[in-house]
């Protein structure tokens, strides 16, 4: 049975052993080693719980046995291994479910309430625990997008966007429940499938499904054009740039001060949804190949896929960063599976949830630890994770 | 010498044989032999003397001064011949003769003893041994490098005469066709007279070798046991034997088959991998549920976002592509046979082909402005202006209250019931067809701003199967059950017709380009047309198990697909090249599964998406089908 010299550290401050080399059995899986962490810690203080840990070797989560990982990565057994260990991030489990009339097209998340858009033409306000606070009617079409502007106190301002053609604007008043159309957003000329709001919470980016995206605060500012294709996804990455995925497979990102066009990553498919996080700067995409696709957005004019991530059956129609980890991103499919994926675990999903029963058209975080999603069964489920802190 | 000696003694020489010039200051030359000196003749001759003496003498001219003695000497007549004999380079001697007869020392006479009896020399038999020396230092000098030896000439040039050059060719040809005899085998110990008895015949062998044909025989003769040599008789059947071999070598023909060995898989033309052809759809992503009939006829809307679908439950319904969601169902009353959308992207509008009525539909799932377009083309008509009489059989009328809501905008009766409509690639004209084996009115063309109809054929040639309009000339195609027809609009005459070699075309598509037409047939084959290479078919598929009942083409991308009641869509790619000297590149791509088989009818109609390499396909089994 052949030894490895491994030595452990973590970011945790709670968990750290003494930094020596330990000798390691070469075949020991994750549980083994969690355990000889475990038996590190209780022997410094007694009133430690056991708890799961999670490897990782050169950035890549261990899944194998030690030695099986280490011979694929070809990381030499002679020298001593550096092995992080994290706290294993457990299962999410389903917490709600919320029963809608019809499909559920989009779901925006907030602190602590929900905004959800159903193809039965209105959009409906939840809260956080799962009870129906408020339905939004007033669209001719099917409601494809909604999205938070504002809050401020009782007040919130958000959209809504529809086959219609029009965005409206509402603005909600917690306290009394009511909600009454604020503005009409027109221009568009075709059905409007995904919005966006800025970060600042002043302007918003409207898509349509021919090709043009509009920047509007009431009226159009702005119309960006450039995509020979239906545009399905679209995102302000901070309040200067506005990057949007379309069905011609490319993605585009644009300046918004000049209109003019950044750069343009291109890929082989349609693209279905993005998804960009400030945390890692990376987005994510996910296409009508089954695969999601990790992109440096800094990257000149090139098709430089930094990762793909593999594991679903049918299209992916939504994929989400979380908020406060910046390994960790939620997908959506067609083939009725939530998945959930660490980017340093880059061969298979961390978990996989089947809660639907149809497909699925849209996933969401919440900074207070909840993931929704909704799909084409009518129903909007929501699962408590737990929280990770923030890595530095 | 003898003489010499006996002759008188010269007093006058006493001195010897010394230069005479030791006693030129002397008076005397020597001493006698009393031991007086011996003087020099007193006078002596100066030149006056010597001058008179020339002239007067007569004797002058023989005597000779002799410096021994001093005095003259008168030669004789004899000592004279001699001197002038002399002189004359003769021999001194009267009597000598020089040429005397020679004595031959090696004469041709024989001899009785030979000149000489020496033996030869051994070194005449043995190798020379100074040349043994001397070669033997030369080699030495060549070891040692002091000498190099004289290079050999290679001579490249072959040597070689080809004999057979300049003979012809056929005569080599046969000769190496011809195999020879094979050789006889070397006699064994069957032959022998005295063969080990195993050899030998038992009686069964022998009833056996007597029962066999000559030909199946093993041996041509029966071993026999002779205890000596002289006791073998004559072998009976040698002459035969030699006949028969004689008959082998030069009278039996034998020809070297050539037996081409090839590969069976070097035949089949190298197509390229499927995997090189990407992009085409590879696996099932939505299915489109709703339907409660058979689904007949697909078709995607111009901008790529809606799909059509009209059934035999009476409805057409409106998907959303992305999501699969059922937009919106129109109930027309009776199985709808064909579904067309309008092919000009600032119009939105289908034409439904149901019972013996073509409906034009407006679904308003466009922009207003597209709406508007699409109104005002339906309402558009020319006033004042009256129907052709030939139109008589074929009414218009538009739609009003409940089927007004729904999104019905013109009806268009005709006499017999309608299988199919297709639009003309600008939007504004429509062809119906109205199958029937008697009648020459099957196919009529409608324009749909004037609303007016008529039709372009006068004649019957059979019953009508399917019609196209060309997408960028003037064309029409109609396929009949055995033929498509090119038929000019303009020059309102027939162009081509085009034989395909089935028995019952089912479905036609046109290529974008306008130069190829792919039709598919009831018994199994799909034929590629190429218009500008031959009315016959450049290549026929056979890749379904059952009848194929839809061809379509895709719009941007090289691929086309088939759809047959085995439940499968094949994907085939099909590249066409610019310069017309390249035939187009044909490989099957991918067999599409996913339709369920209903009522032994599997998918009914395929379209590809416009923009994206998407295919849709409608069964028997209520569903479409996106393939991505």
């Amino acid at each position: 049975m052949s030894q490895i010299q491994a030595r452990f550290f973590t970011e945790d401050k709670r968990y750290v052993v003494d930094d020596v080399p330990f000798s390691i059995p070469a075949a020991s899986e994750v549980q083994e080693l969690s355990n000889v962490i475990n038996k590190l810690l209780e022997a410094k203080n007694a009133s430690h719980s056991k708890v799961e840990f999670d490897f990782l070797v050169r950035g890549q989560f261990l899944r194998t046995s030690l030695s099986a990982h280490m011979e694929t990565e070809s990381i030499l057994t002679e020298e001593v291994v550096e092995i992080e260990y994290v706290e294993r991030i457990t299962a999410p489990e389903p917490e709600e479910c919320m029963m809608h009339d019809d499909w559920i097209s989009s779901a925006d998340a907030d602190a602590e309430w929900i905004l959800t858009g159903s193809y039965d033409k209105t959009a409906r306000i939840w809260s956080t625990e799962g009870k129906p606070v408020m339905t939004v009617p007033g669209h001719t079409d099917v409601v494809k997008d909604v999205a938070w502007v504002k809050r401020e106190g009782l007040t919130s301002l958000l959209l809504t966007a529809s086959l219609d053609q029009t965005v409206l604007l509402w603005e909600w008043n917690s306290e009394r429940n009511k909600v009454e159309a604020r503005h009409c957003c027109r221009g568009h000329a075709g059905s409007v499938d995904t919005i966006s709001v800025d970060p600042t919470g002043t302007k918003v980016r409207l898509e349509r499904a021919r090709q043009k995206l509009k920047r509007q605060q009431r009226t159009p500012l702005m119309t960006l054009s450039g995509h020979s294709e239906a545009v399905s996804s679209v995102l302000w990455c901070d309040s200067e740039e506005v990057c949007s995925a379309s069905w011609d497979h490319t993605i585009r990102i644009w300046d918004v001060d000049t209109g003019g066009m950044k750069t343009t990553l291109t890929g082989s498919k349609v693209f279905n949804c993005i998804s960009y996080s400030p945390l890692c700067r990376r987005l994510a995409s996910g296409s009508t190949d089954r695969h999601i696709r990790l992109w440096d957005p800094r990257t000149k004019d090139g098709s430089l896929v930094l990762l793909s991530l593999t594991s679903h059956t049918g299209w992916v129609t939504a994929v989400k960063w979380a908020p406060s980890h910046e390994h960790q991103l939620v997908s959506g499919s067609l083939d009725n599976l939530i998945k959930l994926w660490d980017t340093r675990s880059c061969k298979a999903p961390l978990y996989d949830l089947a809660a639907h029963e149809d497909k699925v058209f849209c996933v969401d975080w919440t900074e207070s630890g909840l993931m929704l999603s909704g799909g084409a069964d009518n129903k909007l489920y929501t699962y408590r994770y737990s929280a990770q802190q923030a890595e530095a | 010498m003898e003489d010499i000696a006996l002759s008188f003694p010269d007093i006058r020489n006493t001195v010897g044989n010394i230069p005479v010039e030791w006693y030129k200051d002397f008076p005397h030359i020597g001493y006698n032999l009393d031991g007086k000196k011996i003087y020099k003749p007193i006078r002596n001759k100066d030149e006056l003397d010597d001058f008179l003496d020339k002239m007067e003498n007569p004797e002058y001219w023989r005597t000779v001064h002799d410096k021994q003695t001093g005095s003259d000497i008168v030669l004789s007549d004899d000592q004279v011949e001699l001197v002038n004999r002399l002189q004359r380079g003769q021999f001194g001697d009267v009597n000598f003769n020089e040429y005397e007869p020679m004595v031959e020392f090696f004469s041709s006479d024989v001899m009785i003893h030979p000149i000489t009896n020496r033996p030869a020399d051994k070194r005449s038999f043995i190798p020379s041994l100074t040349e043994k020396e001397k070669v033997s230092k030369l080699v030495h000098a060549i070891k040692m490098g002091w000498l190099k030896p004289r290079r050999v000439e290679d001579d490249g040039r072959g040597r070689y005469y080809d004999l057979w050059a300049s003979e012809d060719s056929s005569i080599l040809a046969r000769h190496r066709m011809h195999l020879p005899a094979p050789k006889i085998p070397l006699p064994g110990h069957h032959e022998s007279y005295n063969p080990p008895p195993e050899y030998l015949f038992t009686d069964e062998e022998r009833a056996l070798w007597e029962q066999q044909d000559p030909g199946d025989r093993k041996l041509p003769f029966v071993p026999r046991k002779y205890s000596s040599l002289r006791q073998v008789p004559a072998f009976s059947h040698f002459i035969h034997e030699r006949f028969e071999r004689c008959l082998d070598l030069y009278l039996c023909p034998r020809q070297r088959k050539m037996r081409v060995n090839v590969n069976p898989e070097d035949l089949i033309p190298q197509l390229p991998k499927p995997k090189d052809l990407q992009p085409f759809p590879t696996t099932q992503s939505l299915v489109y549920r709703g339907h409660s009939g058979l689904v007949r006829s697909i078709s995607v809307s111009p901008s790529g976002q809606w799909l059509a679908s009209g059934s035999d439950d009476g409805s057409v319904r409106f998907w959303e592509v992305c999501s699969s969601r059922c937009m919106k169902m129109v109930q027309v009353g009776g199985a709808v046979k064909s579904v067309a959308w309008n092919p000009n992207p600032s119009v939105c509008l289908l034409a439904v082909a149901l019972d013996s009525v073509v409906l034009i539909l407006s679904p308003s799932l466009a922009d207003k402005q597209v709406i508007l377009s699409s109104e005002r083309l339906l309402s558009a008509q020319q006033e004042g202006e009256e129907p052709a009489e030939g139109n008589g059989s074929v009414v218009w009328s538009e739609a009003e209250g409940e089927e007004l809501n729904q999104g019905v905008r013109l009806k268009i009766q005709h006499p017999k019931a309608v299988h199919q409509v297709v639009w003309h690639a600008k939007g504004d004209y429509l062809a119906s067809v109205m199958p029937d084996n008697t009648s020459h009115l099957q196919v009529y063309i409608h324009q749909l701003s004037r609303r007016r109809s008529q039709n372009p054929f006068s004649r019957n040639k059979g019953l009508v199967q399917c019609v196209s309009f060309h997408p960028i000339r003037p064309y029409f195609f109609v396929a009949t059950q055995r033929s498509i027809r090119i038929y000019n609009l303009v020059k309102q005459e027939m162009t081509k017709k085009l034989q395909a070699n089935s028995k019952w075309i089912s479905s036609m598509a046109v290529h974008p380009g306008g130069d190829h037409v792919i039709c598919g047939s009831y018994d199994c084959k799909l034929s590629w047309f190429d218009l500008d290479l031959s009315t016959k078919p450049y290549k026929m598929l056979r890749h379904h198990k059952k009848a194929v009942r839809g061809v379509a083409y895709h719009r941007l991308y090289p691929l086309f697909a088939s759809a047959s009641d085995d439940g499968s869509v094949i994907v085939c790619h099909g590249t066409v090249y610019n310069d017309l000297l390249q035939n187009p590149l044909i490989v099957p791509v991918k067999v599409l599964r996913g339709h369920v088989m209903t009522h032994d009818l599997g998918v009914l109609d395929v379209t590809f998406h416009p923009t994206q390499p998407w295919v849709f396909s409608s069964g028997a089994d209520a569903t479409i089908r996106l393939f991505t």
